[in-house]
């Protein structure tokens, strides 16, 4: 348990990863010497067959790469492990490698190896000197591991452009593969020791410390170990007869110590045993050894000052062994600050000359952009004037359409603002204005009323001038005399004033020849009567109607003078009584009566009163004429009143 | 009187009595005369020839004023009394 996990977490190490890759070497080239020794089982004879040719391939690989060109280029690109071998093989020098060179340096592993093992098998007292030796070894490896890691770092930093990851992957993929192998050996080594301790002899105090050293101190010691154990290395089998001789006898002396003078080891190595839990191990069984020595008590006597000597042997080896370690380790962590601080300043320089690189690059970037940027400035802003221009320009338009359009609201505004003023004003002074128009209407109304009215006036007056001048020239005058023109100019009146009725009497009357030839007056009429018709219509009065000749008329002329004369109103149908009663309203001045008595006369005498008839109906008609014309006129003077 | 060139219709009468009497004047006078001559010559101066003609003479003057005063009369006619006033018209 304990082996296991300590053989298994120091490999793991940075440390232990870059001196495994040489250790490989060592461990490759002698599977190639028991190859043809083992063909007894088909599975290992395939896997040692196929691990040697695998193990050829990749060592032989790079000789021929460095000698053909294009079996460089397939086997650094196509085959896997290809890149690092060869990186592995450019660093260690392969392609000034010889056979010879190989076989000697062969030869100097196996001899100090050899001298490794002698020095152990010598005894215990021996443990200072393998110490030292191991010591120098590792000093030599730890030298040997910094020159090869210098040189991989400074290759690795002149490759850092080119593929970083590539290179890490590869050598995460190395340090993978050399540590699986370097815990393997280990492995075996652990049980090894396992085996030696549980054949019965017991732990030799002289391998146990060994052990530990070799797992956590330097794998370069464990190298040196291995060469020697590589012979037994196969786990669970029976030790090769050549190769495994060299390792029994250290496994001889061990049962020495287990004399039981029973002191007890590990109170005695608390203070190692923390740090060293192997030792404690080792303790604990040496103490197992003690219990069962105090067991056997024929043994105990001799066990006794052995187990003294074993304890005392083994606290000074832990001790020194804790010093040692103190000691390389404070080395080792000098060498590798140094190494850090200098590798440190190689990457400053590495990375200040980048920055040069770059800055240098930069500037130029920085100037090319500088003029690609104020050429597309000048071109960016070009086109932005152009685009300003035309901006300008369309807004310039859409401005002007905007103020045209503001312009015809605002009069359209202002129209409808005077309107509303106006009509304010309207309510207010122009209302005055509408009141007065009114009234000047109403005055004009009255004025056109009264125009009328005084129009009609004058009509109706003129009406009356004509109507006068007429009936004083037609019917007052004393003589009779034609009046037409007087009867046109009344007539002309009338129309003015659109009297239907006055018209239509008056045209009546123009009609006839009564306006020429006038008309009697009735003083004239009268006296006619009186003086010429009714004498001799009365000396007519008794002739018959019909058939009245001469004898009659002779008769009636005889006999009219005897009647007597008859006055005023009488009655009777008689001539007489007629021309009586029509001289009463001719005295009474009945013109119109008169000749309604005297129409209805018949015969003779309405043959005698044909014409004073026909003069008086004339006389009556201009007459009626007139009367309407002047009733007309009344009206209408009554209406304009 | 006031109308001088047709006489007024109160004279139609006086003018017929004037006329009569002239055309009786001279029927009668031409009946005489003729009567005269007659005796004279045919009946060795009688005076009944006389007479007789200045008889027809007057009597044909009478009918012709009668005619005058009463056109309507015609011999042989009779007028009725239903149609007076066109008779004397």
């Amino acid at each position: 348990m304990y082996r296991t996990l300590g053989g298994r977490v120091v490999p793991s190490t940075a440390r232990g990863g870059v001196r495994v890759i040489r250790r490989r070497l060592a461990t490759e080239t002698p599977t190639t010497e028991p190859l043809p020794q083992k063909k007894r089982h088909i599975v290992r004879t395939i896997l040692l067959t196929t691990t040697g040719l695998v193990g050829t391939f990749y060592i032989g690989s790079p000789f021929l790469a460095f000698k053909n060109e294009p079996y460089h280029e397939f086997f650094t690109e196509q085959v896997p492990l290809g890149y690092s071998m060869m990186q592995y093989a450019e660093d260690n020098n392969w392609e000034t490698m010889t056979l010879d060179s190989i076989l000697t340096s062969s030869q100097q592993t196996f001899a100090s190896a050899q001298r490794y093992v002698t020095d152990t098998l010598s005894g215990k007292s021996g443990t200072a000197e393998e110490a030292k030796t191991a010591v120098k070894n590792t000093k030599d490896a730890a030298v040997k591991a910094i020159q090869d890691s210098k040189d991989r770092a400074t290759s690795a930093a002149a490759r850092i452009k080119t593929g970083i990851k590539k290179e890490t992957s590869t050598a995460t993929a190395i340090v993978k593969h050399q540590s699986e192998q370097f815990s393997r050996g280990v492995q075996e080594l652990i049980r090894e020791a396992e085996a030696a301790l549980t054949n019965g002899t017991g732990p030799d105090s002289a391998s146990t410390p060994d052990a530990p050293a070799s797992s956590s101190q330097s794998p370069p010691t464990d190298a040196a170990d291995r060469s020697v154990y590589n012979a037994p290395l196969p786990v669970g089998f029976e030790l090769p007869p050549g190769y495994s001789r060299p390792t029994p006898p250290p496994k001889k002396p061990e049962p020495e110590p287990e004399t039981p003078p029973l002191p007890r080891l590990s109170p005695t190595l608390d203070s190692i045993t923390a740090s060293e839990p192997i030792i404690a191990h080792l303790a604990g069984t040496i103490d197992n050894l003690t219990s069962y020595l105090e067991k056997n008590p024929a043994a105990n006597a001799q066990a006794a000052p052995v187990l003294e000597n074993a304890k005392e042997d083994l606290t000074a080896l832990a001790a020194r062994i804790e010093k040692v370690r103190d000691d390389e380790r404070a080395e080792l962590e000098a060498k590798l600050d140094e190494q850090t601080r200098e590798y440190t300043v190689k990457l400053m320089d590495l990375e200040m000359e980048a920055q040069d690189r770059l800055d240098g690059q930069e500037q130029e970037f920085r100037r090319y952009f500088d003029e690609e940027r104020a050429r597309l400035t000048h071109a960016y802003r070009e086109k932005l004037e152009n685009e300003l221009h035309t901006q300008t320009e369309l807004i310039n338009e859409r401005l002007k359409e905007e103020v045209i359009a503001q312009g015809i609201e605002l009069q359209r505004r202002w129209i409808r603002e005077i309107k509303v003023r106006v009509e304010e004003e309207r309510g207010g002074r122009l209302a005055k204005i509408d009141e007065l128009s009114a009234n000047l209407k109403r005055l004009e109304r009255v004025a056109l009323d009264n125009s009328t009215y005084l129009d009609e006036n004058i009509r109706i007056h003129a009406l009356w001038s004509a109507l006068r001048a007429l009936s004083s020239s037609a019917l007052s005058s004393p003589v009779r005399k034609p009046f037409r023109e007087e009867l046109r100019v009344l007539r002309h009146v009338a129309a003015a004033r659109e009297d239907p009725v006055a018209v239509a009497a008056l045209e009546s009357l123009e009609g006839s020849d009564v306006p020429d030839v006038g008309v009697e007056p009735f003083a004239d009429l009268a006296t006619w009567f009186t003086a010429e018709v009714a004498p001799k219509v009365s000396h007519v009065a008794l002739v018959p109607d019909e058939n009245a000749g001469l004898l009659s008329h002779l008769a009636s002329r005889a006999f009219a003078g005897l009647r007597f004369k008859r006055q005023g109103l009488v009655n009777g149908d008689d001539v007489l009584s007629v021309l009586a009663r029509a001289e009463y309203h001719l005295n009474e001045k009945d013109l119109d009566s008169a000749a309604r008595e005297l129409n209805q006369l018949k015969g003779t005498a309405r043959l005698l009163l044909h014409d004073w008839l026909e003069a008086a109906r004339r006389r009556l008609e201009v007459q009626q004429a007139l009367e309407v014309v002047q009733a007309q006129a009344t009206l209408a003077s009554l209406l304009v009143v | 009187m006031s109308t001088p060139k047709p006489p007024s219709s109160e004279d139609l009468l006086g003018q017929k009595y004037d006329r009569c009497l002239a055309d009786f004047l001279v029927k009668a006078g031409v009946g005489f005369s003729a009567g005269v001559v007659l005796s004279v010559v045919l009946f060795r101066r009688r005076t009944w020839p006389i007479a007789l003609s200045t008889g027809f003479g007057a009597g044909i003057a009478y009918a012709d004023c009668d005619r005058s005063f009463n056109p309507a009369r015609i011999p042989g006619t009779r007028i009725i009394s239903q149609l007076p006033g066109t008779e004397g018209k």
